[in-house]
């Protein structure tokens, strides 16, 4: 009852961030003088083509842009009626593509799944290396396991991503036959779900996983590891030991458990660090997420698909966060919502 | 020029009874089965009755077979109009000698270069199937070009020659005859350009979206689908013979559109009824296929070093030689060829004389500053930076391989020296420093000089970072500003942007025959100019008159030049256009002639190993004619 009760304030404080996340996207991103249609008729008028001059003035009252900004936002959200109504992205609309000349969500598409997908590998790979790597260095501090996990740790912390990329797809064609950028064989793209298609996709995976992970493992498993031997060194660590327990029960018992905090509630630290970063990874890595609409919308002014792109990476990280905070709450009986109140 | 095609008109002649013995035509693998079930005609009654028979061994190059899949990678979704480049499919088109040579057409007359007679080729039908004739030049000529909402400047600019508007008639369904009061010797050259202007539609099809021709209520339907404000709009929408994007829309190209909807892989399959066959009677193009993928750029070079293209050079520049080298020592299945590289200058900077800060423009309207500009470049450096000293140092202007190349116009104003530069600065008056050692514009400000590049190629970048030091010894900071191509264009146009850095002129081996248009304030495509060159191509709507005086000298050359028929005298107005713009340094350009990878693949036959990479005059492939190569093995691929 107590968890479905935080969860429900957590959501509700989701909510009302996603609200002000809104607002502050659309008020940055028109933050540039000009926008996409005016640029367009600047130069439409410039070159005498009174026809596309046309169609960009009657795309300027069909959007609204002519109007101030508040109201553009108002119309843009949802809670506002413009031109055609109540058509915003409450009631699912989420705009039109001035670049593309086509609607957001035909160009977004199968790159929304494609996105989370990419990024759920990643964290899971984040996991699953920091974790083992983390407590086998903090076990055996300086020894060579600590310092070889560590070296390996900064060189992935301190490697550029694209150049990693280049790196892996290069070796990695050549010794492993894996493919080189994209998410699936391009024969797949627009198929319908088949098993072949979903071992394309996992092939395509391995090299992007890496990238995107290896300097969110790195960081992980440094915090793991001095998490740890902050708690190794507590008393109670000796006095399980002089008691006669066995080193690894006593590890995983004790203070793994308490250096698990942190671990968890990185992921609402983790994901939008990834989210961010694997837009860049996916425009050098050519992967079909959003990111590549993300660069492209926001250095041509196209607005609603800048918008709707951060829109979509504000709501993937608020979520994270929710998940991380209702895992913690699970894990750690000590936080509690009530608490305060008493 | 007009000797050309009178020769082969008459070899066309004696040809002609050569046609009823012309060789059975082969039906393909590929539409095998849609004419067996009766979608299509068979073979014979798709090809012209006079088809183009191209004689492949008179090439050097040998008969091939029809089928396979050519891969081949871009970095946009828009770039599937390379198709239309690469296809090269043109009434008239450039042979690989740049003489011009009738492709669509049978054949052209052409009379004092005022009248020129368009004879099409009998029996020759659109990608689906539909008569081609001097209809569809009609429907274009009546219907697009003079159709006030569709273009509202009304015929293009092209058709005016010294003021007069030419006439196109439609003797019969066979022929076009184009007429101007004057000559109009680039009337052809146009034809055959990469982007041509399309003086044909196809009629049949675009006629639906046509007020005058469509039927009301689906017009109504298909605006509103489309999101568009009228009927001309959707039309312009659906009418994309260069873009390339609507499947639906017919084609006289080698391959036609056929991936319905956006998506990365993009499928182009052989145009059932293609005008040209080999001499053995197999219809061409000899592949099935052309497969092309959107990638991100960088990935360009790692793909072909995987192996993963046929043919690839879009994407790949100099830098990527190395790796591409190594892979096919390596044990890849494909060559590295070094093409020539035909634009005028590799990089090449453009101060916006048509800039809308009014301070700026007059700095940058006097040639002093854009000689010191051109003065503070450390050429060598640069080259042997990002070239391995491997392309050639100078300013715009012919290449060395032209019958037009003068060393002095290359070396004019292109060494390294600061102090010349310092001093022509100084005589401008432009004495004042800021704190940081800037100078200062006449009003004070500090003298920022902000390059707006595509940010597509890295050399451009590396090449202005060197750039950015020798010239802050000139007192002049260099910002550099990374947009996208598009964008780019539309500031530079606008007027908004202060200067860009692109590619030299598409084509630096001009001959004297060749228009020297694109040299005169013509084009709003050449960035110091864009509004003069608006002016002369909206005949004087738009844009602003051209006020210096050498920009005005070039456009009475120009005028000079296309009143003559003197070859000579054309050289002489060449040479002198080209020193002018030496002289001004309009453009100023770092260096030329770096080498251009080419790879293909070792199973990809009659691929010449040498050719001048250049978009135009060349169209890329497009003047090689893929449509020509072949895979040897091609029974064995299995084409998707």
């Amino acid at each position: 009852m107590m968890i479905l009760r935080y969860a429900i304030s957590r959501f509700a404080t989701m909510l009302l961030t996603l609200c002000i996340v809104s607002m502050l996207v659309f008020v940055i991103i028109n933050l540039p003088p000009g926008d996409f249609l005016s640029n367009q008729i600047a130069e439409l008028r410039a070159t005498g083509q009174a026809e596309g001059v046309a169609k960009a003035e009657f795309l300027r009252t069909e959007y609204a842009l002519d109007r101030p900004l508040w109201e553009q936002y108002m119309i843009w959200a949802g809670f506002m009626p413009g031109p055609q109504g109540f058509s915003g992205m409450l009631q699912g609309n989420f705009g039109w593509s001035f670049e593309f000349d086509r609607p957001v969500s035909e160009i977004v598409g199968d790159a929304l799944w494609l996105t989370v997908l990419v990024n759920l590998a990643a964290v899971l790979f984040v996991y699953v290396v920091a974790l083992p790597l983390g407590v086998i260095a903090a076990a055996k501090s300086e020894t060579w396991v600590d310092y070889t996990a560590g070296f390996v740790g900064y060189l992935g912390l301190a490697t550029p991503n694209f150049l990693l990329a280049l790196i892996l797809f290069y070796y990695g064609h050549k010794y492993f036959d894996l493919p080189i950028g994209g998410l699936m064989s391009p024969v797949y793209e627009g198929e319908p779900m088949s098993w072949s298609k979903v071992q394309s996709i996992l092939v395509h995976l391995i090299v992007p996983t890496f990238v995107i992970g290896t300097s969110g493992a790195a960081a992980m498993m440094q915090r793991l590891r001095a998490n740890m031997l902050d708690e190794l060194s507590k008393p109670y660590v000796e006095t399980a030991i002089a008691k006669g327990m066995k080193p690894s029960k006593m590890l995983r018992k004790y203070p793994l458990r308490m250096a698990f905090n942190p671990f968890v509630a990185d992921i609402g630290n983790l994901l939008p660090s990834m989210i961010s970063g694997s837009v860049l990874v996916s425009v050098v890595l050519g992967l079909q997420t959003i990111g590549p609409s993300l660069l492209t919308a926001l250095k041509s002014q196209d607005q609603f698909l800048a918008a709707f792109v951060l829109m979509f990476v504000a709501l993937l990280t608020l979520l994270g966060t929710m998940i991380s905070d209702v895992l913690l709450m699970l894990l750690d009986p000590r936080i509690r919502l009530g608490g305060r109140k008493t | 020029m007009h000797k050309i095609f009178k020769a082969t008109a008459a070899l066309v002649l004696l040809a002609a009874p050569a046609f009823s013995q012309s060789p059975p035509i082969q039906e393909s693998t590929f539409w095998a089965s849609e004419v067996q079930s009766g979608n299509m005609p068979p073979a014979i009654d798709r090809v012209p009755l006079d088809p183009l028979i191209v004689d492949l061994e008179a090439k050097g190059r040998t008969l091939g077979i029809q089928g396979g899949t050519l891969r081949t990678l871009v970095s946009r979704s828009k770039d599937i109009r390379q198709m239309v480049v690469y296809g090269y499919a043109r009434l008239v088109g450039y042979s690989p000698d740049y003489s011009l040579q009738p492709d669509i057409l049978r054949d052209i007359t052409i009379e004092e270069e005022q009248k020129f007679t368009l004879h099409l080729r009998r029996g020759h039908r659109w990608s689906d199937g539909a008569p081609f004739t001097s209809a569809d030049f009609a429907y274009w000529w009546e219907n697009v070009a003079n159709n006030p909402e569709i273009t509202p400047s009304g015929p293009p600019e092209w058709m005016t020659v010294d003021g007069k508007l030419g006439t196109v008639t439609f003797p019969d369904a066979q022929t076009v005859v184009f007429e101007w009061a004057s000559p109009n010797p680039n009337f052809l050259p146009l034809l055959a350009q990469a982007r041509p202007p399309f003086i044909y539609r196809p009629a049949h099809y675009l006629k639906q979206f046509h007020v005058e021709f469509a039927d009301s209520n689906f017009l109504v339907q298909e605006i509103l689908a489309a999101r568009v404000k009228s009927w001309a709009a959707l039309h312009n929408k659906r009418d994309n013979m260069y873009k390339f994007d609507n499947p639906d829309q017919p084609t006289l190209q080698p391959w036609l559109n056929a991936s319905g909807k956006p998506t990365s892989r993009n499928l182009f399959v052989r145009n059932p009824y293609f005008h040209r066959i080999d001499a053995a009677g197999t219809q061409l193009p000899y592949i099935d296929v052309v497969e092309m993928t959107v990638v991100g750029g960088g990935l360009i070079a790692a793909k072909a070093n995987a192996g993963e293209v046929d043919l690839q050079a879009r994407g790949l520049d100099f830098r990527n030689v190395a790796i591409l080298k190594k892979g096919e020592t390596d044990g890849g299945n494909y060559r590295t060829l070094l093409w020539g590289n035909g634009t005028a200058s590799q990089i090449a900077i453009y101060p916006n004389l048509n800039f809308a800060d009014p301070v700026w423009r007059d700095v940058m309207r006097d040639v002093r500053f854009r000689r010191a500009l051109s003065l503070g470049i450390d050429r060598r450096m640069i080259n042997r930076a990002l070239y391995f000293g491997m392309a050639n140092e100078g300013g715009m202007t012919a290449l060395a391989r032209s019958p037009l190349h003068n060393p002095a116009d290359l070396k004019a104003w292109s060494a390294l020296d600061i102090e010349q530069g310092n001093r022509l600065l100084d005589e401008m008056g432009l004495t004042q420093r800021s704190p940081n050692g800037l100078r200062k514009l006449p009003d004070g400000r500090p003298m920022e000089f902000v390059i707006e590049t595509a940010g597509e190629r890295q050399e451009e970048e590396n090449a202005l970072s060197i750039i950015t030091d020798t010239w802050r010894e000139l007192g002049i900071r260099l910002i550099m500003r990374p947009l996208n191509r598009d964008i780019m264009r539309s500031r530079v146009y606008a007027g908004t942007a202060m200067a860009a850095v692109w590619y030299g002129w598409d084509n630096g081996l001009p001959r004297a025959e060749t228009s020297p248009q694109y040299l005169a304030p013509t084009q709003q495509e050449f960035f110091a100019w864009p509004k003069w060159g608006q002016y002369y191509q909206t005949m004087g709507n738009f844009g602003e008159e051209p006020t210096m005086e050498a920009p005005k000298r070039l456009l009475q050359l120009e005028w000079d030049w296309s009143h003559t028929n003197d070859s000579s005298k054309r050289a002489e107005i060449w040479a002198e256009m080209l020193d002018i713009h030496a002289q001004q340094q309009f453009a100023i350009g770092i260096l030329s002639g770096a080498p251009q990878p080419v790879v293909v693949s070792k199973r990809l036959k009659n691929v010449p190993d040498t050719g001048i990479w250049a978009y135009d005059p060349g169209s890329h492939f497009g003047i090689h004619h893929i449509d020509e190569f072949y895979f040897e093995d091609a029974f064995m691929q299995v084409s998707q």
